[in-house]
């Protein structure tokens, strides 16, 4: 089976700023080792015909969605979101894949999270790199939420007190030598 | 008196399009235009002063459904502007990727067609998502076909939908000996459901084809039998892969190629004076709306030897197998023939990699701004990256991607139809229009819906 117990899949495209949330938060998670039943996947703006149309339900029992979100927050806040909460239509991708709504349809099978995180900046249909300062900084906690959610303690890998204490970018919070 | 039905957004392919279409009395198609809304800008751009390594990863997020094809012809772009040649053990690796996306690409497009189409010997249309049989059963086999192309892609790209291990110079590792006989395994098991599949979808398109008229959204429809024919011509560069060299690829030359503006082509501002509500998926725009596809149409034309050509299954198999049917059943059959072809060089391929041999250049020159380009052979067409390199860096980048090539090809293609089954014919050229951002707004007046905020 291509897909394990338990899927992560990273939404988005870098080209557009913050659009690019969700696959910086798997990049950063491939500095983590994870459990054999977990598999972490950059799913950029394929998740809907890759991922949600090819999962097995009797396989893929999780199923947790990185995104960014448009809910009128704060930028860099993080919500979990359920399909119920999506209005039809909400998850299509860009694709006019008119014929199911691939999330609705293996919802009830499957465990489906979203995490959304509000968005200060997307640029489309202008190409921008790289994320806000507040999305950035988004990346840390949106990984310690994900690993809540698949029951992974990682308490002893991302030290958050001191992340807390430097502010720092996701990369200076993960390195060696910040630790 | 001509008139003119506007279908937008086109649905069951990939990506954001329209089509606009004038019509006679008879509701035939005089001159047809299809073309893409959806802007996508500024690629060549943010790629200048980027690392030759940066440039392939920036191009495979252009688009959610090839980016194994950009990623490669970007790759190889590079490779050919600084003059690197690659280990064949990184090539057959590159080869399997890609093939592994295509088998994908194929069993996807099965399903996107598939509702247009009737179940042989009686006057149902096909739901690939129905629970009865015998749809059920293919379903299942394309979900499969469809896993293992996945499955496979991810062995040797490293990642199944935007593959990590390529990189310019080669691949960043080479595959374990187990890992090089579950590819092996997964084609073998692929290889007879192919076969069945592209059996029971060439009876299907012949069993539509044979139909004298056809139903759409309760209209009936005189179905022609030169539907989707062109006189346009074809353009391959490689019969599976690609290609990066005029000597080894003679049909590709940069020097006939031309891209003009859409403005050039296309019909100017009109107003639509034709609507049908019965068209599926909410009826064909309002009488009265005004459309400009010069000035909505987000792409410009290629051209080769001053004409649209056609690109995809057809071409490869017209140019290198001399496959000659016509239309839209033609191309929708060339694209079937393709999935046992496509295993079988991929069995060759993972036959000839040797899972000990080194996969990375011994050496990756800088590059002296010399002009390079590669032709990737992408599911839906050729796909050819044009790159500059100069002290590792990259000074110029384009992107010519498949459907571009298509778009005036598929509107030559329309004249003659009847405007019910223009969708028909755009669907066999399998489009995938470049794609936007998708965020997910969560309620349309912005007010916080979430349960539960976290932090």
């Amino acid at each position: 089976m291509l897909f394990p117990e338990i899927v992560i899949a990273g939404c988005g495209n870098p080209l557009f700023a913050d659009d690019g949330f969700g696959p910086a938060v798997i990049e950063e998670m491939h500095n983590l080792s994870l459990p054999d039943n977990v598999m972490i996947i950059d799913a950029g703006l394929g998740g809907p015909h890759f991922i949600f149309t090819l999962l097995d339900p009797e396989v893929t029992k999780k199923l947790i969605i990185v995104d960014i979100a448009d809910y009128g927050a704060e930028p860099g806040s993080i919500t979990k979101l359920r399909v119920e909460d999506l209005p039809p239509g909400a998850y299509r991708d860009a694709h006019s894949w008119d014929l199911a709504e691939p999330l609705q349809r293996i919802k009830d099978r499957v465990d489906i999270t979203i995490i959304g995180v509000q968005p200060a900046r997307v640029t489309a249909p202008e190409f921008e790199e790289g994320l806000s300062d507040e999305l950035q900084k988004a990346i840390p906690k949106t990984i310690r939420v994900i690993l809540e959610t698949i029951g992974v303690d990682y308490g002893t890998t991302i030290n958050l007190q001191e992340e807390r204490r430097q502010r720092g970018t996701a990369e200076t919070c993960s390195s060696p030598e910040s630790r | 008196m001509s008139k003119v039905v506007e279908i937008s957004p086109t649905t069951r392919h990939e990506g954001h399009s329209k089509m606009v279409l004038k019509v006679n009395d008879q509701g035939i198609i005089e001159t047809g235009n299809w073309c893409s809304i959806t802007p996508v800008r500024g690629v060549e751009k943010l790629a200048v002063g980027k690392t030759p390594e940066q440039v392939p990863k920036i191009a495979s997020r252009v688009c959610g459904i090839c980016p194994i094809a950009h990623n490669l012809a970007a790759t190889e772009a590079m490779e050919a502007s600084i003059k690197c040649e690659i280990p064949k053990d990184a090539l057959m690796l590159r080869h399997i990727l890609q093939l592994a996306n295509r088998l994908h690409s194929i069993a996807l497009h099965d399903i996107l067609i598939l509702p247009d189409l009737y179940l042989p010997g009686t006057e149902v249309k096909i739901n690939p998502f129905t629970a009865e049989e015998p749809v059920r059963t293919v379903a299942k086999r394309i979900q499969r076909l469809r896993e293992i192309g996945q499955t496979i892609g991810q062995i040797a790209g490293g990642d199944c939908i935007h593959p990590r291990n390529t990189r310019v110079g080669g691949m960043y590792r080479n595959c374990s000996d187990q890992a090089k006989i579950k590819m092996y395994d997964l084609a073998k098991e692929a290889l007879p459901l192919a076969k069945a599949q592209m059996d029971l979808m060439i009876a299907i398109l012949r069993n539509y084809q044979a139909r004298e008229s056809v139903d759409v959204g309760g209209m009936k429809v005189a179905l022609p039998k030169t539907l989707g024919y062109h006189n346009q011509g074809y353009l391959a560069t490689h019969a599976f892969y690609g290609s990066s060299s005029l000597e080894e690829c003679p049909s590709w030359d940069i020097e006939r190629f031309k891209e003009v503006r859409p403005w050039d082509w296309y019909m100017g501002e009109m107003e639509v004076s034709l609507e049908e509500p019965r068209y599926p998926i909410g009826g064909t725009t309002k009488i009265g709306t005004k459309t400009n596809p010069q000035m909505e149409a987000c792409t410009g034309i290629p051209m080769y030897d001053g004409q649209p050509v056609e690109v995809g299954p057809r071409a490869r198999l017209a140019v290198y197998k001399g496959y000659d049917e016509k239309g839209t059943v033609g191309q929708n059959i060339a694209r079937e023939m393709e999935y046992t072809d496509c295993l079988y060089e991929m069995i060759d391929c993972i036959d000839a990699l040797n899972p000990n041999g080194k996969v990375v250049a011994d050496y990756i020159p800088d590059g002296d701004g010399a002009l390079g380009w590669a032709s990737n052979e992408a599911p839906r067409g050729t796909d050819v990256h044009i790159a500059r390199v100069k002290d590792w860096k990259v000074q110029y980048f384009s992107m010519l991607v498949p459907t571009t090539w298509n778009f005036a090809t598929c509107s030559a293609a329309l004249t003659g139809a009847p405007w019910q089954l223009a969708e028909v014919i755009m669907r066999g050229y399998d489009p995938c229009v470049s794609c936007a951002t998708h965020m997910i707004v969560v309620d349309e007046d912005n007010k916080v819906v979430a349960q539960k905020l976290i932090q």
